[in-house]
Order: structure tokens, then sequence, then C-alpha cells
């Protein structure tokens, strides 16, 4: 009889802490956080358009940074795209350093890549003719694609500042 | 020691004199110019002594002289009215603002402002654009084909002709995709399709492929199509489908032993010639003597009756094929030869 009450014991006390894990009693946050920007007290957080949208917005109010068709339903070389991308906007922000002010843009049609974005005008125009041929040149070995590298330069950093916050 | 050492060293600086008379010691001290140098490379060149400061000054900050990059004006503004604007943008090219001479913006306005300009709009870089396919391009470019196109042929003026020349057709696709690679495992897969009404084939032929072919047959459009995709390369798909093709046609042309023994059980449908009514409709008409073959040309409206039979069996009861059936035996039952008497069967 004691070995049964005992095992009964047992029972309910385990059946009460697998009720336990399992039920949460508190509320649940949904915190998303990636591409949303903090209001600052003096409002002079310098957003461009593309910081200035969430990422909700995309295909409402502005559109993706990587266009090919490894996104659409049923596409090839999704991996391989993805990886790919990560790596020419590590490469185009590692060699033209602090020259970037908008996303990089990539865009791909058939072999093709095209990357583009905006620079400063910092530089001399020699060098940034060296950068562009030597990213594309090195960007077409890794890739094993033709790249072409199309970019717009602007001023100052203000030039593409979309808004305050 | 060293005091002893000194001592000695005195002395014979004072002895100096006494040995050699004429010599006059004369000692001046020049005043040094106190060492205000405050950087660290300018402490080479002063000697004295260095001043005391109490509080130092900060080391003066140099500022780092930016160089302007003079940058040319927008290539738009040298822009002739009548420029030649394919030789401008000739191929693919992500939009530039200072070489598009258009006022054109892009993006979600701000409250009662306009959508931000073309210049530094990351936007307007991203769309795809087709300022390289402006109308008068795509005519110069027809113009430049034109010269390695051949006349369309006269024969092939309507869909039908196609049907007619060309009765079998392939299909099969080809994919275009962003990427190194230009291979794609659906691109292997080859259809042939043709019309059944094309193919040469007698009544037991055309049996035995529908037979043979099952549900690759459609009855509304009567057309056979054959799906290959079992192997890795188009061409062989190709081939194989042609294969079959070639084989389905001369199988069913061919009539095995085991085929004579079809009774009227095995038949797909219903064929008034072969079945009990026929017989029937024939003793009737003939009665009371007994018929010596089974032929139905001389009964007024058998044919009618034939199709009104074969309709109800084969296309199932509906109100259209009761009625017509219903007609048919109608004017089989109460037919009359001259309109003044009803046939007696």
């Amino acid at each position: 009889m004691n070995v049964i009450s005992n095992l009964s014991r047992v029972a309910q006390s385990l059946e009460q802490m697998v009720l336990n894990r399992c039920i949460h009693t508190t509320s649940i946050t949904n915190r998303v956080q990636s591409g949303r920007y903090r209001v600052t007290l003096k409002k002079n957080r310098p957003l461009t358009y593309e910081m200035a949208y969430q990422p909700c917005h995309i295909a409402h109010k502005k559109s993706w940074n990587s266009w090919n068709t490894s996104n659409i339903d049923g596409g090839n070389r999704v991996m391989e795209t993805t990886i790919e991308d990560m790596f020419i906007r590590r490469f185009m922000t590692g060699t033209w350093h602090a020259l970037f002010v908008s996303e990089i843009i990539i865009k791909r049609h058939h072999n093709m890549v095209r990357i583009a974005g905006i620079i400063l005008r910092n530089l001399d125009p020699r060098k940034i003719y060296f950068l562009t041929g030597y990213s594309e040149e090195l960007l077409s070995y890794y890739l094993h694609c033709p790249v072409k590298i199309e970019l717009q330069t602007v001023e100052k950093r203000e030039d593409v500042v979309y808004k305050y916050i | 020691m060293s005091l002893v050492a000194r001592l000695c060293e005195r002395h014979s600086v004072y002895l100096i004199p006494s040995i050699n008379n004429l010599t006059v010691v004369r000692s001046v001290t020049k005043a040094r110019i106190p060492n205000t140098a405050t950087s660290k490379t300018d402490k080479g060149k002063h000697y004295g002594f260095r001043i005391l400061e109490l509080i130092p000054k900060p080391p003066e900050k140099q500022q780092r002289i930016v160089k302007k990059i003079q940058a040319l004006p927008p290539r738009m503004n040298q822009m002739a009215v009548d420029q030649d604007w394919t030789s401008v943008w000739p191929g693919q090219r992500t939009f530039h603002p200072a070489t598009v001479p258009l006022p054109v913006r892009q993006g979600y306005p701000k409250k009662n402002e306009a959508p931000p300009s073309k210049y530094g709009n990351a936007e307007l870089m991203k769309i795809p654009n087709f300022l390289h396919l402006t109308p008068p391009t795509i005519k110069r470019h027809c113009e430049a084909l034109k010269k390695f196109c051949t006349k369309w042929p006269e024969e092939l003026d309507t869909d039908t002709s196609y049907d007619k020349h060309f009765p079998l057709e392939v299909i099969y696709s080809n994919y275009c995709y962003s990427g190194p690679s230009i291979r794609e495992p659906m691109a292997r897969i080859v259809s042939f399709r043709v019309k059944l009404s094309n193919l040469t084939l007698d009544q037991h032929a055309k049996d035995k492929i529908l037979r043979l072919v099952g549900e690759r047959y459609d009855p509304e459009s009567d057309l056979l199509t054959i799906v290959a995709d079992r192997c890795p390369i188009r061409k062989q798909n190709y081939e194989y489908a042609e294969y079959l093709l070639t084989a389905l046609y001369h199988e069913s042309w061919r009539k095995e032993e085991w085929e004579n023994e079809k009774t009227l059980a095995d038949m797909e449908y219903y064929d008034w010639d072969l079945e009990q009514s026929r017989k029937n409709l024939v003793t009737v008409y003939a009665w009371p003597e007994i018929p010596q073959d089974y032929d139905y040309e001389n009964i007024p409206n058998a044919t009618e009756y034939k199709i009104a039979v074969s309709d109800l069996v084969n296309n199932g009861e509906d109100d259209f094929s009761v009625n017509k059936y219903k007609e048919a035996v109608k004017k089989i039952m109460f037919w009359k030869p001259d309109g003044d008497k009803p046939n007696e069967k």
C-alpha cells in the first residue's frame, strides 16, 4: 500500500512539473528590432530613405537591395546567391572604405552581377577608377561571372538624408 | 677616491699657466636663448633652458585640409535636344541622374513635400529601367536584324494550316536564371503532342492505340500527349519520345492472335452492329419469316434508330438522348409506307 501511495504521489508531482513547464504565464514579447531606428531626444539622427522605412514597407514604399531569381518561388541557387551577396557587401564596404552612403544594391541579370550604390566624392577620380576596376576584376574572379560596378556620387553625406528623427 | 682625483685635476689645471706664462686664460659665458619649443620636432633646434609652464598650453591642433574634389557639371546640361539617345544609353545600365535628362522622382513623399529627386536616390538605382529599349532603338535593332530574316511561307497563313503542315508539336522549356549556371533540371522535359486524326489508323488500330495510351489522350481536343522526362538530357528525352510514338503507331497496327478472342463483353463501347439490338430489329421486321442475314439496309429509319440507341448507351441517359430514342422508336414502329396504313411492326 505504501509503495502504491508513494508512486501515485510521484506521478502527481511529475504531472505538475510537466504542466508547469508547458504553460507560460508571462506575456509574449514579439520584439522586432532589425531595420528600425530609435527617435533621439534632439531629433538629429539622420536617416536615408532606405533606413527611414521599416522592413515591412519593402515592395510598398521601398524596394529590395538584392534583385535575383533565387528569391522567387522555385528559384535555384538560393544558398549560393545569399552567401555571395553577403560576401559582395563585405568586400565593397571594406574596399570602398567609408565611402558608401547608401546600401549596396546587387542586381543579377542572367550571368551578370551589377553592383550599384551611392558614394561620397571624397576620393580622387583616379582612385575611384582604380577601385572600380580592382573590385570588378577581383569579384568576377571570385564569383565566376562578369561584374559591373555602377556608382553615383554625392558631394556630402547630407545629400542622401531623407529625414532626421 | 674621486675627491682625490678631482683635486689632482684642479692642480693640474692651475699648473698649466705656471708652465706656460704667455697663455692668458679668459672665460666667456654665452647667454643662451630659452627653449620655447613646444612641439617635439622643434626640440633639436634649441638647447637653452626650458621654461616652466605651470599651466601648459594644449598643443595646437592641425586642421586637416580636405581636398575638395571638383566634380564636373551633370552631363545632361550639355545634351542637345535632338541628340541620339541610343548612343548615350546603348545597353542595360543602372540609372544615373547626371546622364538621364528627365526630371524623374521616386519615393514615398513626406507630408506636403514632393517625392525624392533623382540625385542621390537609391530607389531609382534599384528598379530595372528600360532606357536602353526606347522605340527608336528597337526599330534600329529590327532594321539590323532584317537582313538575317527569311520570308514567311505563304502556306502558313492560318492556325489550321500549321496543323496541316506540322501535325507534330514538340514542347520544351528553356529557363533563364540569374546565376553563373545555365543548367536547369526542368529543361529536360519534352512533350510530343499530335492529333489522333492526323495519324493513319483504322478502327482496330485506333481502338488499340487508345487502350495503350490511356489517359494521355484527350477526347475533347483529340490530342495525344507524350511526356518524356526520365532521361537527364533533353536530347535523350526527345529521342525517347520519338521512339515511343513510333512504337505506339506500329504496335497499334499489329494484330496479335489473342485479339481475335475479343467478345462482346470486352467491348469498350456499344457497337450496335454487333449487339443483340440489331438482330432483334431485323427479326421483328422480317417476322414471321426467319431472317437469312442481319442486314438492316432495307428497313426504313433503321439508321436513325441505330444512332439513337448507340448515343443512348455510349453517352449516357439524358433528356435529349432519351427523346431522340423515343422519336426513333416511334418512327420505326408507326412508319407508314404510303401515308395511309401503319406498318405491321
